[in-house]
Order: C-alpha cells, then structure tokens, then sequence
C-alpha cells in the first residue's frame, strides 16, 4: 500500500500519550511558534490529520505533523485522529523523504530544522550523496566542513539552539562554538549571553579565546575564569557595551602583543607633536602599508592655510619615520 | 611518499588509450581502475577528505603554462607555472592547495605531452623572454615522478631550449628519474625546507631535511643546478636554533656555488585556510603567531615580525656565502630594504635579477 492510498482507509485514533514529544526519526521541526496554529485548532478544529507510523513497542512516531501533535498536546486531547502508515510499505527512508518533502514544499527550514533533517538522513544515504543531493535541496553547500557543522547542532542545548534561530547567535559564532570542547563552549555562552556581545563581538570574543587556548595550552574555560577578565565583567560602574570593549580589548592585546604594543607606540610618539586642533594623523590597518595618512578639518581655505603653516612649523616632523617601532 | 601509498586508479574514459596514461597504469599494474566520464562534468562535493590514494589521470583542457598568480601589493618573481596536475601525495598542515580546490585524488594531467609542442612555440615565439617555468605550484614536482615520469618529459624538453629554465621543485627525495636522465642543462632541482622541528610536524609524509638535503647533495654531484626555498617560515619555539640547524646542514652538504637562487616567505594564508587547518590538523600551531590581514587579503605575519625572520635568515645564510641569488617571496619594497637592505622595488625588477641569475648559470 502506497500513501495515495492511505487516505482511502479510515483514520485511527490515536493516544497521544502513544506519541513521543520529541520529533523523532520523520519530523524536522524546531523553534516555531505554536500559538497561531493552537488559535486555528481551537476556532475550526484539526483540519489536516497528522501521519504517523506504529514501532514494534507499541510506541507511535509521528511522520508529519508534528506541530498539530504539539498544539494537540498543549490544548490537552487524549486521542487524535490520524492516517497510520504502518502498513503502507514505506521503508523508513521513504517516511522520512515523506516529510521532507511535504515540508520543503510548504516553508522555509531553518538552520537547526537544516541540521535535523541531515542527521536523521546519515541513518539512511551515505554521506556522499546526501552533500551532492540534498544539501543543495536545503539550500546548503555541499561542502564538507559544512555539512559536520549542521550535523553537530543538534547536539547544543535547546536554549542555544533558540537562541540560534533566533539570531542572536551568529551562524559564525555558532561554527566556532562547536569547535570546542562542551565545558569551554557553555562558558562561553554565559558570557555571551551577560554581556551581550553584538554578532561581530561574538566571533572576536570566540575566535581571540580559541587562539590564545590552543597557543597557551589552556583551556577556555579557565581562560575565563581569570580575574583581569571577571573584574570587568562584574564591574557595576560598567555597562554591557563598555564591558564588551574593554574584554575584547584585553583579549585582542594578549593574542597579538607586538601588533598592541606597536599601536600604543604609535599613540605615544604621535601625541608628542603638538598637532593644530582638527588635525589628525593615522597609520595604515596593522602598520602593513608604510603610508601614514593625515585628516585636516576646516571649515574655510584661511583655515586650511593657518592649519597648513602651522603644522609646516612644527618641530621634528621631519623625522616621523616608524612611529610604531619606538617602543619594541 | 611511498608509491604503496595510491590503492586506486581512476582515468578519463577519453584518456584510456593515451600512451602516457597507459605507461602510468603499467607502473600501478595491479591496482583497480575505475574508468569515468569527462571529470568536469560532475563536481564533487568539497570534502575534507582530499582522497590522496587516488590518482586520476585526467585530460586537462585549460592552459598549461601560464604565470604565476602572484598577489596584489607585493613583489613578485614573474615565474610561469607549467601545470602538470594538481594535488600532492604528502599533507603539509600549511598547504594552500587545501583551500584552492574542491577536486579531490591526486590528478594528473596526461595530455601534457600532447601540448609540448605548443609550450615550445610559445617560448622559442619570445627569444627576447627568459621562461623560469616551474611545476611544483600546484604538486610537488617529484612525489609522483617514479609513476607518472613527468621527468622523462620535461628535461629533455627544457634541456634544449636557450631561453627558459624548468625549477623542479620538491620536499621528496624521489630523484631516481633524474639521476638516470641524461639531461643537466637548464634544469634547476629544487627543495622546500623548512627547520627539521617543523618539517616533522607539520609537513606530513615527507622524507627529513637531511633526506632532502642528501637528495640534493646526489644532484649537485650529478651536475644539476639547485635552488631552495624556505618557504613557509614559520615562528616556533627556538625558531632561530632550528633554521640555523638546516643552514648547517646545509653547509655540510651542499656547494653554495651551486646554488642559483634562494627565496624566503614567511606563512601567508587565505583567511579560509584557518578553519580548514584547524578542522584537518587539530594539534597545530602554526597558527599560533601574529596574523594580520595583508594588503592582498592574505594572513601575514605582523610586519616587524616578518623583517625579524627575513634578516636573521639573510644573515646566516650570507655568512655561509654572499652570492645565493637570495630573494623574498610576495613581500613589500619596505620589508625588503628592512630586512634584505635592498630591493628590486617591483616585480620587473625583481623578474630582471632573476634572469641575471640565469643567465649567469646557464648562459
């Protein structure tokens, strides 16, 4: 018996205490908002029945229709009626492709639905074939690299994954995290979520801790339990976006010490010249280009003048050659 | 590398008869081979696992020789790449080609010798022109060259041609080809070295320096030119004490006159290649030094720390002998001047000393 034929049968009721609360092996559902579907059930009643399929333990997993099951659950029924396919033929692959497809032709997946669907095909398509066929169905490149890291979401917590979809994780911070080792990685999380650190902080933070661990040979979670970074982030004078900054600082100093040490070099030898006010001297990203660049601000040409044979009378500019050496 | 390394074949159905691909599978004889369509016609997807036990001999339709993409910003040394495959058997944790190509195996181009002819007008079309024409880009030039004799082909090619020089370029010590060539003339054998601390972590699969060094001791005694390249330097614990152990070895083992040219490069890296060294070689640290990004985009050391490396390696090495044809790699004039005390201020004029230097060695 094929699915076209299901419908042709009666449906069965279904316990929903039978039912597993998590999706299982068929359904890819994740961070979705229940309430409207709840509304609809409550005002017209369940309008599509969910599929499901019988295991030998007498447990039923649903194939599709997850949310209604869900919303079902919240609105307190017991049984619910449903097309059972347990005896359609359907090998375990195909109620899952079932689903997928259903899904695929009705929304948009997001990232952690993306990584569901992944891991529940791992048990069925080798791995090369799902990076050639389906990856690119999910929108997703069929890139090794990537494909581990939708593999590995489903492992994060439900908070992080929430927090994910929600996008106030980073995709890049999310790679990142699942790099290291789950005591670092929820560490990590804490900080992100107290101090509040914008996307691209996010990645400087990760990125700063996992360098400096790998070349300290430390890990990142007693990189942060180190007292210069948790007297900042305790500091009550403080708030979260000058936390972030002064912590990135710190870290940013500690992972390229020569590059911070140049910079202040810099600072130092340039406020030795008495530059005429609106006057501005700058060097190149990270010294690479020996090109300094001066900014002069003014409001009208005697001004510039003014600035300009002021700044020609000033003592010793001559000899600006690597400001930033002076210190090293 | 060892040849036992390759446990399949995998050729282009419209290869299969070519005699080159045939001389290559008598050599594997005993392997399986899988015959395929045109390779271009089904893109892999980009894996992790870069499939180093398969070689597939393939029919490359794109240019053979064509100049070395250089960067931006930087001096560079105007060579041409002769492109005779892609993908090498060893596994360098730093190699760029883990970032460059989304076709796994090791592949080899069959229809090079078929495109001789065509590379021979094109150089002999320019006599004006020095051609410093190099394979070892995108493979290692000698690794496959016991199976593929990428040798038997190339040297009495190049042996005959008055204005190009062919750089055979290695981190191997496969040279059997070469020694029983009977072609010297306008060949230059070539290494990679790095400090024997790095070459045994990080350059995965490939023989020691001593190895490299005696292989090149072999050809210079031979009668073949060398060059050497310390090319990626890189920062590592006691990093002077280890370069300083490869110039001695260097020293015990190799004719400075001998030698046409030197290049140094401390690591550079586009900024993909970070994540792909973290996830393919977890217990690396060659990502350990201060990366900026350059002016070409690239990961670079932080300037001062390039100028450091470069002048103590000039220093050593001029002590050994003054005239090594020493160049740097995609530098700057600055870093030039501050670490060499000169500089050929753009690529033609670095391009220029180096066809001194051939000149001088070849005529």
């Amino acid at each position: 018996m094929k699915t076209k034929d299901i419908t042709r049968n009666n449906p069965v009721m279904i316990d929903i205490g039978d039912m597993d609360e998590s999706p299982g092996p068929y359904c890819m559902s994740f961070g979705f908002d229940l309430k409207p579907l709840i509304g609809s059930i409550e005002k017209f009643g369940l309008i599509n029945m969910p599929f499901v399929a019988k295991e030998r333990e007498g447990k039923v997993d649903v194939v599709a229709g997850y949310r209604r099951i869900m919303a079902l659950r919240s609105l307190n029924w017991e049984r619910v009626p449903c097309w059972d396919l347990s005896d359609s033929g359907l090998s375990p692959l195909e109620l899952l492709l079932f689903n997928l497809y259903d899904n695929l032709a009705t929304r948009k997946f997001n990232d952690v639905e993306k990584g569901m669907i992944l891991n529940r095909l791992v048990f069925h398509v080798p791995r090369g074939e799902i990076m050639e066929r389906f990856m690119p169905l999910l929108k997703l490149p069929s890139h090794e690299p990537f494909f581990d890291i939708f593999l590995k979401l489903e492992e994060l917590d439900h908070h992080t994954r929430t927090a994910f979809v929600e996008k106030e994780l980073s995709f890049q911070t999310i790679k990142t995290l699942l790099g290291i080792e789950p005591d670092s990685r929820s560490a990590v999380l804490k900080w992100i979520s107290s101090i509040k650190f914008n996307s691209n902080q996010q990645t400087k933070f990760i990125e700063y801790l996992e360098d400096i661990s790998i070349k300290e040979e430390k890990k990142i979670s007693d990189l942060l339990g180190e007292k210069q970074l948790l007297s900042i982030s305790e500091d009550k004078k403080l708030n979260n976006p000058q936390k972030s900054k002064l912590i990135l600082d710190l870290l940013r100093s500690r992972r390229f010490p020569l590059l911070a040490c140049s910079e202040k070099a810099f600072q130092k030898e340039v406020s030795k010249f008495p530059l005429p006010g609106g006057v501005k001297l700058y060097h190149s990203p990270f010294f690479e280009n020996p090109d300094y660049r001066l900014e002069i601000v003014f409001k009208s040409g005697c001004e510039l003048k003014e600035k300009i044979i002021s700044l020609s009378r000033l003592d010793g500019l001559e000899k600006i050659g690597d400001l930033w050496k002076a210190d090293l | 590398m060892n040849i036992s390394q390759i446990k399949r074949v995998i050729i282009e159905e419209n290869v299969e008869n070519c005699e080159p691909a045939s001389r290559i599978l008598k050599r594997l004889d005993g392997l399986p081979i899988k015959k395929v369509p045109d390779y271009r016609k089904r893109q892999r997807p980009w894996s992790l696992n870069m499939d180093k036990e398969t070689l597939r001999l393939i029919s490359y339709k794109g240019e053979f020789l064509k100049p070395c993409p250089g960067t931006k910003n930087y001096i560079c040394c105007g060579y041409q790449i002769l492109h005779v495959g892609t993908n090498c058997p060893l596994d360098c944790s730093y190699c760029i080609l883990q970032a460059y190509f989304n076709q796994p195996s090791l592949r080899v181009f069959v229809n090079l010798e078929h495109k001789l002819d065509q590379i021979g007008r094109l150089i002999d079309g320019s006599p004006e022109k020095i051609f410093r024409i190099g394979t070892g880009e995108f493979t290692d030039s000698l690794a496959l060259d016991p199976i593929v004799g990428w040798s038997d082909i190339l040297l009495p090619f190049f042996s005959g041609r008055k204005n190009a020089v062919l750089e055979l370029k290695t981190k191997t010590d496969r040279i059997e080809r070469l020694m029983s060539s009977r072609y010297r003339e306008r060949i230059i054998v070539s290494w990679s070295l790095n400090s024997p601390y790095l070459a045994s972590r990080e350059e995965h699969g490939a023989p020691t320096i001593q190895k490299r060094l005696k292989a090149a001791r072999k050809c210079q005694k031979e009668g073949f030119t060398l060059s050497f390249h310390f090319d990626p330097l890189i920062e590592h614990p006691h990093w002077k004490d280890g370069y300083m152990r490869t110039l001695e070895m260097m020293d015990k083992y190799i004719d400075p006159k001998g030698i046409i040219w030197m290049s140094l490069g401390c690591l550079r890296f586009m900024p993909a290649l970070k994540t792909i060294i973290r996830m393919r070689h977890p217990n690396t640290h060659i990502l350990d030094g201060e990366f900026v990004p350059g002016l070409d985009g690239k990961m670079r050391y932080f300037k001062p720390i390039r100028v450091n490396m470069y002048a103590f390696m000039r220093e050593m090495m001029e002590k050994w002998h003054q005239d090594l044809g020493l160049y740097l790699c995609m530098e700057s004039p600055e870093v030039w001047h501050k670490s060499l005390g000169r500089s050929p201020e753009n690529s033609e004029g670095l391009s220029r000393y180096l066809d001194k230097r051939v000149v001088k060695f070849f005529g």
